[in-house]
């Protein structure tokens, strides 16, 4: 839950929440209707919204084995299952505590980085045009958090492919 | 062309399993503190790492590093068979059929959500026949065994066992930098036996990590 709201419920035995605190609750409350309903939609149009990012994926990059498009599709499949239920509870810092640094330095192993760059940049924007404007303003923090643990990739000297058994 | 369907007909798609804030969980009610599987993790105090070292030292002097490295073999030994059952148990696959980046990641958030510092694998001397494992932050070296010497006793165990069931082989293990003694990081070098062996008589001189491993290559 978003690291604000879920402050408020730290220390009942100091004292009662204050107004303006009640309206952080209220607003969030207000909101969930509406996050409920964009992650809905993400969940049923899952395939319908990465199949035309995957194609465009695979004709940029034509010359890139398939293997390692298969592998940013997944990434570009787990980010946005991450970034839907960010957008649900109201925390972009989630994608952060779940997979960094897990992700980038799966993206630096496999060496996906500029595939990865451009499927999200064809992610978001494929989600800006089948989501109204208010609704993609609810994901879209949570798309820049995963924009940016992209960037954070790091380099690496761990042989991608090398097989575990037999590594000495 | 590539179908999206068919990637998502495992059960998952790959994730960090390990992820702290799923992966430590817990009974509290009934006083357990859990991983994700329900097995049971303890939180120890660094006081009482610091006391079994104290207690080891003064019951059996120079043996207590020794003590510490044979127990860290035998969690070793448990850990890896653990680590692997959870590992394949998530990923639905053998861990002999994961990528190494993929278990070496596992690996390093295993680490880091049981609170044992940062690890990290360096391949560096890969072509050369040696391993390196760096670790940050470690609890485990914290408080010195003998003075002026690594305190990594423990976890050189768990490394040595760990990897040589890793790879089939039976290796050696030897820390040749220690945060306890200034270094940035600790560092591990793993090894065959006859090939690392060497390096005994350069940690024990006190020579730098860098400096030992160009003497263990050029060998």
């Amino acid at each position: 839950m978003n690291p604000t709201l879920e402050a408020l419920f730290n220390e009942p035995e100091k004292r009662y929440l204050q107004p303006d605190e009640l309206n952080v609750l209220s607003q969030y409350v207000s909101s969930v209707p509406e996050r409920i309903q964009v992650y809905r939609q993400l969940r049923d149009s899952e395939v319908q919204t990465l199949q035309p990012v995957a194609d465009q994926l695979q004709q940029r990059f034509s010359q890139v084995p398939e293997a390692i498009l298969k592998r940013s599709i997944q990434h570009g499949l787990l980010v946005l299952r991450y970034a839907a239920m960010a957008m649900l509870i109201d925390d972009p810092s989630f994608l952060t505590k779940r997979l960094q640094p897990w992700l980038p330095e799966m993206v630096a192993a496999f060496d996906t980085l500029v595939v990865d760059e451009a499927l999200h940049q064809l992610l978001a924007q494929r989600l800006s045009s089948t989501l109204t404007a208010q609704q993609f303003a609810l994901l879209s923090p949570a798309l820049v958090v995963a924009q940016q643990l992209l960037e954070r990739a790091p380099s690496t000297n761990l042989a991608r492919e090398a097989p575990l058994v037999g590594i000495l | 062309m590539i179908s999206v369907a068919d990637l998502l007909t495992d059960e998952r798609l790959p994730s960090n399993y390990f992820a702290s804030d799923v992966y430590v969980r817990g009974t509290l009610e009934l006083g357990l503190l859990e991983n994700r599987r329900g097995d049971r993790l303890l939180a120890i105090p660094e006081v009482m790492l610091k006391s079994i070292y104290a207690g080891l030292t003064s019951e059996t002097g120079q043996a207590a590093a020794l003590v510490l490295r044979n127990c860290g073999r035998w969690w070793g030994k448990n850990f890896y068979a653990r680590f692997c059952e959870e590992l394949s148990d998530y990923q639905k696959k053998a861990v002999a059929d994961l990528p190494l980046a993929e278990f070496m990641l596992s690996l390093q958030e295993c680490w880091r959500s049981h609170g044992w510092g940062l690890l990290h694998l360096n391949m560096d001397y890969y072509n050369h026949g040696f391993l390196v494992v760096e670790i940050q932050h470690s609890p485990f070296t914290i408080h010195a065994i003998q003075a002026n010497k690594p305190s990594g006793a423990l976890e050189t165990g768990i490394l040595q066992s760990f990897f040589s069931q890793l790879t089939g082989r039976d290796l050696n293990c030897m820390q040749t930098s220690c945060e306890s003694l200034g270094a940035d990081r600790n560092r591990f070098v793993l090894g065959l036996e006859n090939r690392l062996q060497p390096a005994a008589a350069w940690v024990e001189a006190g020579q730098p990590h860098d400096a030992i491993m160009t003497q263990l290559i050029s060998q």
